[in-house]
């Protein structure tokens, strides 16, 4: 399994060329063109865990409902270009199965059919909050490619670290972690402009995004036509 | 006339030099600067319906503007409508498709009409694309960064994001294979062959207009 990360800055994409019985799954429609011999299906699993509730699971995340397995219908060498919805850049992340990533809301873009995927709730402190706080789980060897709404960063935490929820791409969980507020009180934090922050502590990898794609969308939103109640 | 294209291929803008006596064709409000010493002219290029047609039916616009240099060079920046890249191509009398949206400019020698895509067109972007042909540099756009392919044998493109492909090769709708892809996904498929070469954009408008969706706000129904 080749995977590239074409860096072409904001519009980068992937190129995963596969053959034998190697798969890879993405997030459904990512998907932008592939040779003809590659075979496409699109199921509500993902890795080894699966069913519908594993789907229910994460679209919660932020992720589509579905996911995409490609494989080679030949054996033959085949090729998939993976896409994006945003403007930014890629990484792919080696796992090495020493520890699981946990990926926000949207930075998913694909991995390796090897690897397990689950999803993670923050439980209801999140959920009231309308910020999304569940993950999507990765675990096992092989690799995994994450997105980022503009600029991609990796950051090495060794003690405490603490970043806003919207600008969490992914982590590893030899980190812990706690969600919390900016400020000292909710009020104050609500007047700080700032919501939900992840408080990352121990020694671990971060990826965080130069923007922040809710807040993107709320400034867009509001200047669009009204959409009619579901 | 000379040409660069700059910061592709994320805000890519085409910058041309004219000398004097040399004509350019552009898409209408793609100028974003110029030396005052350029000439423009105003038509529908082909005549009314040959403009009625380009504008209705592949998506550019009414207008063409064609822009030439009287006694001095002058310089001609242009840019397109969304972020993406721009390509240069030197057209040598074959014919090249080109989506709906993707014209950018092109050397006065280079002709455009719209092409009836049949049927399998209804499924893609729009029924027609634009055909150019002739002889002459043509610069065209998309959203994203663009890809040439050399194909020779077969490809699939996710529908709509296929920028300008040779005449030479042609293509059929297809859906994602598997029934399970069938049940759940709207995923079309532009399946090429043929040999020739296929320019491929890697982000789609669309999708991102979709994803901006949910974010509008919400016009309460009237429960009187």
């Amino acid at each position: 399994m080749d995977v590239q990360v074409e860096d072409r800055g904001a519009f980068s994409w992937v190129q995963v060329g596969l053959e034998g019985e190697e798969q890879f799954v993405s997030e459904s429609g990512a998907m932008f063109r592939s040779s003809t011999n590659i075979d496409i299906e699109v199921t509500t699993r993902g890795g080894k865990g699966g069913g519908i509730l594993s789907g229910i699971g994460r679209s919660l995340a932020g992720e589509s409902f579905f996911l995409s397995t490609y494989r080679s219908l030949d054996g033959q060498p085949g090729d998939v270009g993976l896409a994006p919805t945003h403007q930014g850049e890629i990484r792919k992340i080696e796992l090495d199965g020493s520890a699981r990533w946990l990926c926000t809301g949207g930075s998913y873009l694909g991995s390796a059919r090897s690897l397990e995927l689950d999803t993670a709730f923050q439980g209801i402190g999140g959920m009231l909050s309308g910020e999304s706080l569940s993950f999507m789980g990765v675990t096992g060897e092989g690799p995994l490619v994450v997105t980022a709404f503009g600029k991609l960063t990796e950051i090495e935490v060794d003690g405490n670290f603490t970043v806003d929820t919207g600008h969490v791409v992914a982590f590893e969980e030899t980190l812990s972690y706690s969600v919390g507020k900016a400020a000292k009180s909710f009020i104050k934090s609500f007047l700080v402009g700032e919501g939900l922050v992840l408080k990352f502590s121990g020694r671990g990898r971060v990826y965080v995004q130069s923007h922040n794609p809710d807040e993107f969308g709320k400034s867009l939103g509001s200047m669009l036509p009204p959409r009619r109640e579901g | 006339m000379d040409h660069t294209i700059e910061a592709r291929p994320t805000y890519a803008y085409l910058e041309l030099t004219l000398n004097p006596g040399e004509k350019v064709a552009t898409e209408g409000g793609a100028m974003a600067w110029m030396s005052t010493g350029l000439k423009i002219q105003t038509s529908t290029r082909g005549g009314l319906m040959a403009g009625l047609k380009r504008s209705m039916l592949t998506g550019e616009s009414f207008f063409q503007n064609t822009y030439e240099a009287i006694n001095e060079p002058g310089i001609l920046g242009l840019t397109p409508s969304q972020p993406g890249d721009i390509v240069a191509h030197q057209m040598t009398g074959k014919e090249l498709l080109l989506e709906k949206g993707a014209y950018l400019a092109s050397h006065p020698d280079v002709k455009l009409s719209s092409n009836f895509q049949g049927l399998s067109g209804l499924f893609n972007e729009g029924m027609f694309v634009l055909r150019a042909t002739g002889d002459g540099l043509l610069f065209f756009n998309s959203y994203g960064s663009i890809e040439k392919i050399d194909l020779d044998g077969e490809y699939i493109v996710d529908n709509g994001l296929a920028v300008a492909w040779d005449a030479d090769l042609s293509y059929t709708i297809t859906r994602a294979r598997s029934l399970g892809s069938f049940l759940f996904s709207d995923q079309l498929l532009m399946r090429f062959s043929g040999r020739g070469s296929l320019w491929v954009q890697s982000r789609k408008p669309r999708v991102l207009a979709s994803w901006a969706h949910p974010f509008r706000p919400v016009q309460r129904r009237d429960r009187r």
